[in-house]
């Protein structure tokens, strides 16, 4: 059984408008979790009981750079998770396994956990493969040992997602947070979804506003995110990769190709870059979420931030990218061809903190 | 569970990277070289000229560790599909140059990643039946030190 969308979601996706405002502001004016680790290790607590030992075995795995990488962007069947699969609990375990989602996700990710494994469902009538399009195909994973002292990881994740939160860690942590939708906008018993509604809407309206300045166009082609995780393979052999293996990550330096400062902006601009960069931080409970979006937002930060794009800053055409790129903060969006139907497009987005991932808790 | 995994993994990732794959012979490197058409298209959009030997010449080089060019030899393209993604499988020859070992040098290659951002090429080199990963490049980089792999202990 599937935990119903609180209806004012859906009242908010029936009521999305070109303007930011309706559905982010739904969520973002909702009581969220405060992912306090001592909430969360309270609801883990009361989740352990209902599962069997095979599911506890599941649950629970070590706190390494093996573990915490294992994330991804692709499918089930192509990199097998880690975790507790949601789709596998029965009615008592869910609530309990909701009541951690709710700890440490704000309204805003719940809506988002929510909604992109409600894509996935809706997917899964195309996949012929089979490749594992399915809201059941996400996973609840615990890496270390929850509390309130020692570093330990949450994972919630799936294809389209992927929640990693790190609690007791150098820092707080909330990313590398992946989330992504295809179809962009579907409708499963007569409501609408449009999974990234805000964060989407938020970084076309920063393109656009700043497209006409030459310095915002950033030089190349991209047709993924930059930052995230690759699959390679040949014939005759297992795809490799697919998690994200490649951290930690390198990022641009200098003020060559990276976009415009926010500093060159109009206050109306920057009004836009900092709604972009609240819209992906809207996900994590507030003791994760608001100390890494005041250090984003700091004055000094702000202003050494840049924003870029490129391709159809309306979203419109596939390859169509935008990019939030400051002294920690690292928010990509990108348009890409869809799977099941190649001629629609889906989304990929990424958010990093270059000193944070992990909570700066692991190590190649 | 199980999923169709081979039959299905890369259709589901739109955007495939390439992979040069090294094979290490007495006195010279040969190498066959996985590009997909996909994002090749884009590539060869912001450098149309010439065919497609010649855009891998131009993106594509070794040289020893001082700076000594190697020769690269462009063999037999031919098409290939893998995992729903149409690629060009081409065959090089990498020689070092006269009196220099021809079992560490420095790849230089940008193809495709001098346009596409996310690209990446993963660079192998066999070892027995298996390949060991040699490194990758994904932009800006385009430099990587290559080494022969140390030879496979041989079974008793």
């Amino acid at each position: 059984m599937r935990i119903p969308i609180p209806q004012f979601l859906i009242l908010a996706a029936l009521t999305s408008s070109p303007i930011l405002a309706a559905d982010s502001v739904a969520c973002r004016t909702a009581k969220g979790g405060a992912a306090n680790a001592t909430e969360i290790t309270t609801a883990l607590e009361k989740l352990l009981p209902l599962l069997n030992p095979e599911q506890k075995k599941a649950l629970h795995h070590p706190f390494d750079y093996g573990n915490a990488t294992r994330w991804s962007n692709l499918p089930l069947g192509v990199v097998p998770r880690n975790g507790l699969r949601l789709g596998e609990l029965d009615e008592k375990q869910e609530a309990a396994a909701r009541r951690v989602f709710e700890g440490v996700l704000s309204a805003c990710g719940l809506k988002l956990l929510d909604e992109v494994r409600l894509a996935d469902d809706w997917l899964k009538a195309y996949d012929k493969r089979p490749i594992g399009w399915d809201g059941g195909n996400y996973f609840l994973t615990v890496l270390g040992t929850p509390g309130e002292k020692t570093p330990w990881m949450l994972q919630i994740g799936g294809h389209h997602l992927a929640f990693n939160f790190t609690f007791n860690g150098h820092q707080p942590g909330a990313t590398p947070l992946f989330f992504g939708t295809e179809p962009i906008q579907f409708e499963i018993k007569g409501a609408t979804y449009t999974p990234l509604d805000a964060q989407s809407t938020a970084m076309s309206r920063l393109a656009a506003a700043i497209a006409a300045n030459p310095q915002a166009k950033l030089s190349g082609t991209f047709t993924d995110v930059v930052k995230g995780v690759v699959m390679s393979g040949v014939p005759g052999q297992m795809p490799t990769g697919g998690t994200d293996t490649g951290f930690p990550q390198s990022y641009p330096a200098g003020d060559q190709d990276r976009g415009v400062k926010v500093s060159a902006l109009t206050p109306a601009q920057r009004q836009l870059a900092r709604e972009a960069i609240e819209s992906f931080a809207s996900f994590p409970g507030k003791s994760i979420g608001a100390p890494l979006l005041a250090a984003y937002l700091d004055t000094r930060a702000f202003a050494d931030t840049f924003v870029g794009f490129s391709g159809s800053p309306e979203l419109s055409a596939k390859g169509s990218y935008v990019r939030i790129d400051g002294p920690r903060v690292w928010m990509e969006l990108v348009v890409q061809p869809a799977i099941a139907h190649p001629e629609e497009l889906h989304y990929h987005a990424l958010w990093r903190d270059k000193q944070s991932d992990y909570g700066g808790e692991i190590r190649k | 569970m199980l999923f169709g995994l081979l039959a299905g993994a890369a259709g589901a990732h739109p955007a495939p990277n390439s992979q040069l794959r090294l094979e290490f012979q007495a006195g010279v490197v040969l190498a066959e070289y996985w590009v997909p058409k996909s994002e090749l298209a884009w590539a060869r959009a912001a450098d149309p000229a010439g065919g497609y030997d010649a855009y891998l010449l131009r993106h594509l080089a070794a040289e020893t560790q001082d700076g000594k060019p190697w020769q690269v030899i462009i063999g037999a393209v031919r098409e290939s599909t893998y995992m729903d993604h149409e690629y060009l499988v081409a065959k090089l020859r990498l020689a070092p140059p006269a009196g220099a070992t021809a079992r560490d040098f420095v790849l230089v290659a940008d193809a495709i990643t001098h346009e596409v951002r996310n690209h990446v090429v993963f660079v192998t080199a066999r070892r027995g039946d298996g390949a060991d990963l040699v490194g990758a490049l994904q932009y800006p980089a385009k430099r990587l030190r290559v080494t022969a792999p140390q030879a496979v202990a041989q079974s008793r």
